[in-house]
């Protein structure tokens, strides 16, 4: 069934993925087992095909929109047993910025692979996600940015964290942001794409 | 040679006796450096020009489109900004629902061209006259749907989209016959369609739903004898085939995005490119050096005796010595 429940996922079948959760809970499947071995591998490898150009946007949103029905079964299963996420990751668009389609993308995958996600929306100023971080015990600060305009705003950000004294990494993207400009800032995570921001925050958050 | 005759020479491959240019601004460009931008357009003059709109009746907006605040654009799309100079982001789309669809007030104002006023401009002209045509359906049906919707839409493919989809392009059709029917001598027409990597959709979902459409403007532009001018931002190498297939016969996109001289082997020649230099990294941060290089790559890649025009975007960030290193560079056989 948690293979099923993969391809189900994998396919964007919300009320499939809905039902086979059900039934898993029934049949007394633990709902991190559910989670750690049915919805998390579907997302993950739909994380791989989206990096292949395998499958595109719509694929990976109706994809998420299945996973986070089948989390909404979950959540209260995995708050009985304790069950923690594998992280807390503070998200949001940089000041200055309305866009936000790559952000949720990559708050939903993060969300699909078992992370908390603190989504702070759009035109985020710096002191927004220190007060975020703090209140939520972040693994990571994500800053996502459109124009090349406000990303200047990323270093703001990476340089209110220091000022406030919290060692919490930022990981930045966004389409006129590179690597070079993450080091340049400070940034310790980038990534190119939602699939391999999930590489990089999981691999941020392991290091830690 | 007229600045028209250098741009159809060099659509037609017939060896320009210099590279045609055009150069694109966004408002931010003329806020932030008013007196640089007015040098570089003295000291290179476009080639090709955009008529007015000569609209007898006005556009039913409200607000201002690139100042931060609330916009209402002429189909009721509600735009949100914070910086000047930038167009907003629509957060609250008007077709939450498909029964809203009816709200959709399709702007029929847009067809109230004065053509003899628009023939008569581009008869003055020297200039190859493109038409202001803002037609763009996949952006038209993001803002009106909102981005996450059409997306889940394109997945799931209800009725409604496609109902949408054909209010949009039946209306696009008939302003693109009016604007074939003067003296413009290209129709001009958009939409982003790549992301930084990839297309935003599937290449096949592309050509089942978009392609068409495109097909139609092309077609529209050809029997009355126009040139098909069309504009993508993104990575669209996969589709590049296709729009050379149906008739694009100036494609402006983001070449630095994709391989370029893979780019040149497969299509120079069979399509023109209309620009362009890198906006997202060399405008902005690179030197006029590595803008020479970025120049002469380009034109290495892609000239053939012509099919190219010496296009950028004075944009968000861009730097004026690079703009005008773009031209200077152009300029230098």
């Amino acid at each position: 069934m948690l293979k099923e429940m993969q391809e189900a996922l994998i396919a964007g079948k919300k009320p499939e993925i809905e039902s086979l959760v059900d039934r898993a809970l029934a049949a007394g499947t633990p709902a991190e087992t559910i989670l750690n071995e049915g919805l998390i591998p579907g997302m993950e490898r739909l994380g791989v095909q989206f990096k292949n150009n395998e499958v595109f946007i719509p694929e990976v949103l109706v994809a998420a929109r299945a996973m986070n029905a089948g989390l909404a079964k979950l959540e209260p299963h995995l708050a009985r047993a304790g069950v923690k996420p594998r992280g807390v990751v503070v998200i949001g668009t940089i000041k200055g910025d309305l866009h936000d389609i790559g952000k949720n993308l990559v708050a939903m995958m993060l969300r699909g692979n078992g992370y908390k996600i603190v989504d702070l929306g759009v035109d985020v100023a710096p002191e927004k996600y220190v007060e975020a971080a703090k209140a939520n015990g972040a693994g990571v600060i994500a800053l996502s940015a459109l124009l090349t305009t406000t990303m200047v705003q990323m270093r703001a950000v990476v340089e209110a964290v220091g000022k406030a004294g919290l060692d919490i990494p930022v990981a930045i993207g966004g389409a006129p942001v590179t690597r070079d400009y993450a080091d340049q800032i400070g940034a310790r995570g980038y990534a190119p794409d939602a699939a391999s921001a999930v590489e990089e925050i999981s691999r941020i958050i392991a290091a830690r | 040679m007229t600045p028209r005759g250098l741009v159809v020479d060099s659509l037609e491959l017939r060896a320009p006796e210099r590279v045609p240019r055009q150069l694109w601004t966004l408002p931010w460009a003329g806020l932030t450096w008013p007196a640089e931008l007015a040098a570089i357009r003295r000291r290179f003059p476009d080639d090709i020009v955009w008529s007015p709109s000569f609209l007898r009746e006005p556009l039913r907006t409200t607000g201002r489109e690139y100042v931060p605040g609330t916009f209402i654009d002429e189909w009721g799309c509600r735009f949100e900004s914070v910086q000047a100079g930038i167009i907003g982001e629509v957060k609250n789309p008007l077709i939450r629902s498909w029964e809203d669809l009816g709200a959709v007030r399709v702007p029929r104002e847009r067809l109230s061209v004065d053509v003899d006023e628009v023939d008569r401009f581009c008869g003055e002209s020297d200039a190859f006259v493109l038409s202001p045509t803002i037609v763009r359906p996949f952006e038209l049906i993001q803002f009106l749907r909102g981005p996450e919707n059409l997306y889940v839409d394109l997945a799931e493919r209800p009725d409604g989209l496609f109902r949408l989809i054909e209010t949009v392009h039946a209306f696009y059709k008939e302003e693109m016959e009016l604007w074939a029917s003067t003296a413009v001598d290209g129709l001009n027409f958009a939409d982003d369609w790549g992301g930084q990597r990839s297309l935003l959709i599937a290449p096949g979902l592309w050509r089942e739903i978009f392609k068409p459409l495109y097909r139609d403007y092309a077609g529209i532009a050809h029997r009355h004898g126009k040139y098909a001018f069309m504009h993508s931002d993104g990575h669209i190498a996969v589709i590049l085939p296709d729009l050379v297939e149906i008739g694009i016969d100036a494609l402006n996109a983001q070449l630095f995005t994709m391989d370029i001289e893979e780019i040149g082997e497969r299509y120079a020649g069979q399509i023109t490119f209309w620009g362009e230099i890198d906006r997202q990294h060399l405008l902005p941060y690179g030197t006029p050096g590595d803008i020479e290089r970025a120049v002469r790559k380009v034109r290495q890649a892609l000239w053939r005796e012509g099919g190219v025009i010496a296009q950028c975007e004075f944009g968000i960030g861009a730097r004026p010595e690079n703009v005008a290193a773009v031209f200077e560079a152009w300029d230098t056989p």
